[in-house]
């Protein structure tokens, strides 16, 4: 009787330790590229109310008054963000897209729908970077250094909370703050600028998936668009080797049947996309936002380099060359040929590292060192973090930093383990669960 | 009692393990998920080869014939917002006042009507199997299917298989000709909207379903037709976040004509 006792203690006491030592994150997709494409398996995904039980709409404000732009985008004069909002008093969440995406993306829907769902009042906006940020709330037209985007963005989320009282008469009791990506950093920034300001005052503040140092990720953002892909040599265009893909794969098939779950099947066949092929279209996707960065922020800013002054645009006016010429400059380039001319005209004797340094988290240590009211989630292998980046904010944000072993770029970010994580930090539940 | 014994060391022995299980994860938990870089593996080098493979790539994606540009994208914009302003509007009135049965099967009636050029382009280009399946879901919808309000044929395993005349043209090695932009309607081609207009005579001139004619008769059917025909679009303008969207969305709609030909 004794072995049983002792043989079940081994068994249970080798399952408890299996349990919470191995691994006990069921995202399974270990590959970084896949996993940030795909997004979380819809079974995994923490559930959230469809999109038509939202009481929401979009609404514009004008933020800076003397705007006037050509008709080809005088639609964004005024900067439009999204409200969903509660009839009761309620807790006021801001959202802000990352790189290159409007408040319209599938990702931030999921969030508001989210937030929505927990109470709050949610307002979406678009990421600085964004071609229709740039033209309604960038004052230079030059997004890219946190410090100097966090004032655009205050005065937007200022702008847009009177809008939403004036047009829906909502009563706020507290602001939150999140972002993704560059929305992220981006959201770092405006805490720390609320901080002095004292403004909003956000009780807490949820950084998802956010660079460390902006240059630094950008160069790694910007490499993959080198990714050498087998079966795409001289002059072959890499676009039709995909489509090329696709089209022999449902040849195999047997028609075009665009359903969800396509990609999983086609990754299953003999036509599935290698790692470097993957790598290649994110480099690709990125590319196309440098130049939609490089084209806005150049017709804003006047700069003459790759769009033509403001009142040679009509709607009929092809865009087509100016594309064609601001495909060639990427994201570190749009920092060194846009950036920072302007930036070093009102800061001489400074160097591109100390302009780098502005739009790192370093550079804003101080606030976020020990902060409880501030955290970050993100993967080990999320591609646009370095080693030292990662393990930065491993030790910066400590217990505050929701460190998941896989997830790739914002992947695992649905994921009912992770989000159960993030309401529970929002809510102020308890700040160190599990 | 020994019974008793034996449960008390059990439980004393669970949970001693549990705490020392408990110590351990402390101990032996790393703390942090190690770091992978998903760059390392990568064949990432600037060469030759790659030097430039995202600006010649691109490049030639831009290279589409489209001689009245200027006219298409004043085009694109009034349908953009004529989408904003009214047509979407309208169809999240039709959302809100109908059950989601009453719009599949307004769908699937329309849907079905489009088997009888679906048939004929089909047949035209000599495609045994796909013109039989398109016969036979064209049979059960009409029948089974209560005049194609149920999709009973997709049910069977028999989902719908488009083919339009422009299609059938491509198939042939018709050139696509000019890039348009129709009003309403959107991204086309010359040889797409010619075929547009030989597909509404078959439907209109053939008619084996009398579909037309009920059409004919009951006007209000047409400006459902064009409603449902939003509802199943899942495209919205903006979408793409960017201001080059007219060019991204000419090379998107050749690919796919492309590619919906080679099949």
């Amino acid at each position: 009787m004794k072995r049983v006792v002792v043989s079940i203690s081994l068994i249970v006491a080798a399952l408890w330790i299996q349990m919470v030592s191995a691994d006990d994150f069921s995202f399974g997709e270990s590959n970084a590229f896949i996993a940030t494409i795909t997004g979380t398996p819809p079974k995994q995904v923490y559930p959230v109310p469809p999109e038509e039980a939202i009481q929401q709409e979009v609404l514009a404000v004008q933020v800076i008054p003397d705007r006037d732009l050509p008709p080809i985008v005088s639609e964004y004069e005024k900067l439009h963000f999204r409200l969903a909002w509660q009839d009761e008093p309620a807790p006021l969440m801001f959202l802000i897209a990352g790189t290159g995406s409007g408040f319209d993306t599938q990702r931030m829907d999921y969030f508001k729908r989210l937030y929505w769902d927990a109470g709050m009042h949610v307002i979406v906006i678009s990421s600085p970077t964004n071609y229709d940020f740039i033209a309604a709330a960038s004052t230079s037209g030059l997004p890219g250094l946190g410090y100097l985007d966090a004032r655009d963005l205050h005065t937007a989320m200022s702008r847009a909370v009177e809008q939403a009282r004036e047009e829906k008469g909502i009563e706020i009791t507290d602001y939150y703050l999140s972002g993704f990506s560059l929305g992220a950093l981006h959201g770092a920034f405006v805490g720390e600028l609320d901080s002095h300001l004292g403004q909003f005052d956000f009780e807490k503040i949820l950084l998802m998936n956010p660079p460390v140092d902006l240059y630094n990720s950008v160069q790694r953002l910007d490499r993959l668009a080198y990714t050498q892909v087998e079966g795409v040599e001289g002059g072959d265009s890499f676009y039709e080797h995909i489509f090329d893909k696709l089209s022999r794969y449902f040849a195999a098939r047997g028609g075009i049947d665009a359903a969800s779950g396509l990609f999983y099947e086609i990754q299953e066949s003999g036509e599935a996309l290698t790692d470097p092929e993957l790598a290649l279209l994110i480099g690709a996707v990125f590319r196309f936002a440098a130049a939609d960065l490089n084209f806005m922020a150049d017709l804003i800013s006047g700069g003459g380099q790759y769009a033509p002054p403001q009142e040679e645009l009509t709607v009929g006016t092809s865009l087509t060359p100016y594309l064609r010429r601001a495909l060639f400059c990427d994201f570190a380039c749009y920092m060194e040929t846009q950036l920072w001319p302007d930036w070093q005209s009102r800061n001489a004797g400074l160097s591109v590292q100390d302009m780098a340094y502005r739009t790192s988290l370093q550079s804003i240590e101080d606030y976020l060192r020990g902060n409880p009211n501030v955290a970050v989630v993100t993967a080990a292998d999320d591609f646009i973090l370095a080693e030292e980046d990662y393990y930065y904010l491993a030790e910066l944000f400590g217990e505050r930093a929701f460190l998941y072993p896989r997830g790739g770029h914002g992947g695992n970010l649905q994921h009912k383990d992770v989000v159960a994580r993030m309401l529970a930090f929002i809510k102020g539940a308890d700040d160190d669960q599990e | 009692m020994t019974k008793s014994n034996y449960l008390i060391a059990l439980v004393a022995a669970l949970a001693s393990l549990n705490a020392s299980a408990q110590y351990q994860t402390i101990a032996a938990q790393p703390g942090i998920p190690e770091y992978r870089d998903a760059l390392q593996a990568l064949p990432i080098d600037r060469n030759d080869e790659t030097e430039y493979q995202f600006e010649r790539s691109s490049l030639k994606a831009l290279d589409v014939h489209d001689p009245i540009e200027g006219f298409n994208r004043y085009v694109y914009r009034f349908n953009a917002e004529f989408d904003e302003h009214f047509y979407l509007p309208v169809v999240r009135g039709y959302v809100a006042v109908t059950p989601r049965f009453v719009r599949s099967g307004v769908s699937n009636f329309f849907q079905n009507i489009n088997d009888v050029p679906n048939l004929v382009n089909s047949v035209a280009q000599g495609k045994v199997q796909k013109s039989l399946r398109t016969t036979a879901r064209l049979l059960f919808n009409t029948t089974l299917g209560g005049l194609g309000l149920v999709d009973v044929a997709k049910r069977m395993g028999l989902p719908q298989e488009p083919e339009d005349f422009g299609q059938t043209m491509g198939f042939y090695g018709a050139p696509e000709g000019p890039y348009l932009v129709l009003p309403f309607i959107g991204p086309s081609s010359l040889r797409d909207t010619t075929g547009r207009v030989v597909d509404w005579t078959i439907h209109s001139g053939w008619d084996p379903l009398y579909a037309s004619e009920y059409m004919n008769n009951n006007p209000w059917t047409y400006p459902l037709y064009a409603v449902d025909l939003r509802y199943r679009t899942p495209f919205r303008y903006g979408a793409l976040d960017t201001p080059f969207e007219y060019d991204q969305i000419r090379y998107l709609y050749t690919k796919l004509r492309e590619l919906q030909i080679s099949q």
